[in-house]
């Protein structure tokens, strides 16, 4: 037989390196074999954000064994600033992502073919401090002010439509609370399953004005994966969303372990900060007539409603978007 | 006055390449699919910035406001600093290292406390593009005030020339195509500046700059908007320029002929 060229099998060598690296455990090397893994499926999964209690059910699958009684062997990538978790998971670089429902929808809008899986906290922990003396009780109220926030962001586009903000004076958002601490007619973004907690660490007396009751409510910390993995591979999507529910309810009722992992993986959460997390979490985020079996189900109300809302702020042309494209219904 | 067949070498080159990537680009469009969230269309991005012109136009201008005030100062701070340089050896010395303090300082970690120092809002952006501006005028200057013929100086001294007239009629002219050359890369660099700063101080509730419009489009995943937003900015930092290069040959031209 005639050889093979060599740059021919250098570029057999670099393509097979380049493409796509399987998912599936078909691709079992000696080295699998020797491990318990060979049996699982690889899964990546990635987080819009550091590790922290929004994630908490996810880190409770991982710990608690529930991915790998489900035949998944999940690698979860944590986030940050301007992570690119639509992106990464509709182009198939992450098997399924992290994010929020806002983001779905404007990626869709973008091409990208993604859609929601699981919507663990079904109302949004965003809100926004107010110094508790301020005398500000609701969103009208903020006149005066100096706001902290990022307005490109379809939450603050919304505060910012619906609201006289009389007097208001708006900056973008800082990662630290000190320009906020300092100035008493502030007010701030943040989660309400963490700031409230570290602005009272820093001897503030604050009171957190929730969006959602005003009228922005997106599904948070949603679970989701491209078009192509629920079409191509529906029992992985399947899967997935069993594993990841059993992981939420245990983190609802036994947080302490999965804490623990997330402070190691992020020690800037402090166990106290996650254990507030989780309670802000059960107090806010969690729908209460929720049943174990339909936990994190999604609504084409709410899909319909977060739609038109991000049409009527022009973020989104009318009619780009449908509603039932944006998530798996059960 | 130069004429047209003076012109167009240097002109039509670019131009040409410039439709020629376009066209090439737009073909990969025709005859592939490439998401949107990926990659725009050289055509998406037209109509992206015809859309939001209005928008462009008004960050534009406060974009460029920020910048040329920075550019500015910087012109004026850095060719004193750099005088102050020459009248002293001891001043350039202890200060040098400083001056080069300002090129290496991550502006993105910095800005924060800009806002603190100087509140949010245009001051603190034109401020940022003033910092990240000032230091190749200052370089560039204290190299063309020193690098003057010995014999020159020499002369001048033998005429009995105080430091005055050494510096305004020896020194300083003599330096300016060295601050031509370094207010060509300042001009660029106070654009991002100036964008940076926006980044961080924004000009509160109604206003925003090309900075903000990045932001936004970066966020909505409008890589459309974001290439037209991008492509303003490079739009205003090559405007500078060329009035940079301009105004540099106006001088050097009056300078060498005299």
């Amino acid at each position: 037989m005639k050889r093979l060229p060599w740059f021919a099998a250098a570029a057999w060598i670099l393509l097979a390196g380049c493409g796509r690296a399987p998912s599936e455990g078909n691709s079992a090397t000696a080295d699998d074999a020797k491990s318990d893994t060979n049996t699982l499926t690889k899964v990546s999964l990635m987080l819009n954000w550091y590790p922290e209690a929004e994630h908490g059910g996810y880190y409770a699958a991982l710990v608690h064994g529930y991915f790998e009684e489900s035949g998944l062997d999940v690698k979860i990538i944590p986030g940050g600033p301007n992570a690119p978790v639509v992106q990464q998971a509709a182009r198939g670089a992450v098997d399924f992502g992290v994010t929020n429902a806002d983001r779905i929808v404007l990626a869709r809008a973008q091409d990208a073919k993604i859609k929601a899986l699981l919507a663990p906290l079904a109302n949004s922990p965003r809100c926004l401090l107010v110094h508790a003396d301020s005398g500000i009780e609701k969103f009208e109220q903020l006149q005066n002010v100096t706001m902290m926030l990022s307005r490109e962001h379809a939450w603050a586009q919304f505060l910012i439509k619906k609201l006289p903000l009389d007097g208001v004076r708006i900056v973008p958002n800082s990662a630290s609370l000190a320009p906020f601490l300092a100035d008493p007619r502030a007010a701030k973004q943040g989660y309400i399953i963490s700031e409230p907690f570290v602005a009272k660490k820093e001897g503030a007396d604050v009171r957190s004005l929730l969006v959602a009751d005003f009228g922005f409510n997106p599904y948070t910390s949603v679970l989701m994966t491209s078009d192509e993995t629920i079409s191509q591979r529906p029992e992985l999507a399947r899967k997935m969303i069993e594993a990841s529910r059993r992981g939420w309810e245990k983190y609802l009722a036994d947080p302490a372990a999965t804490n623990q992992r997330i402070h190691e993986l992020n020690p800037e959460m402090s166990l106290e900060i996650l254990d507030f997390g989780v309670q802000a979490i059960k107090e806010y985020c969690i729908e209460p007539e929720f049943q174990p079996d339909n936990f994190g189900r999604m609504t084409i109300e709410r899909w319909s409603t977060l739609v038109s809302q991000l049409e009527e702020l022009e973020m989104l042309d009318p009619g780009a978007v449908a509603p039932a494209s944006l998530f798996l219904a059960e | 006055m130069k004429s047209v067949r003076e012109i167009a070498p240097v002109v039509l080159p670019p131009i040409a390449l410039f439709l020629l990537v376009v066209l090439a680009w737009q073909l990969v469009f025709l005859f592939g699919h490439i998401e949107s969230y990926l990659l725009p269309s050289p055509l998406a991005v037209a109509r992206a910035a015809w859309k939001k012109r209005t928008e462009l136009y008004g960050a534009l201008t406060l974009t460029a406001a920020s910048a040329l005030c920075g550019f500015a100062a910087s012109l004026i701070v850095g060719t004193l600093i750099a005088i102050a340089f020459t009248f002293s050896r001891i001043i350039k010395a202890s200060c040098y290292p400083y001056a080069v303090f300002l090129q290496t300082v991550p502006i993105v970690a910095i800005a924060p406390l800009i806002v603190v120092w100087c509140d949010y809002g245009f001051q603190s952006v034109a401020l940022i593009a003033f910092i990240i501006s000032l230091f190749p005028i200052i370089t560039n200057a204290t190299t063309g005030l020193t690098n003057v013929d010995r014999d020159l100086v020499d002369l001048f001294e033998l005429h009995n020339a105080n430091r005055r007239q050494v510096l305004f009629k020896l020194r300083l002219p003599s330096a300016v195509p060295y601050l031509v050359t370094g207010a060509r890369i300042s001009s660029g660099m106070a654009v991002i500046g100036a964008i940076v700063g926006e980044f961080f101080t924004g000009y509160g509730a109604t206003r925003f700059g090309l900075g903000y419009l990045i932001m936004q489009a970066t966020d909505r995943m409008t890589t459309d908007e974001l290439f037209a937003a991008v492509m303003v900015s490079t739009a205003l930092g090559m405007a500078v320029f060329t009035v940079v290069n301009i105004m540099g040959a106006t001088v050097l031209s009056r300078w060498y002929h005299a």
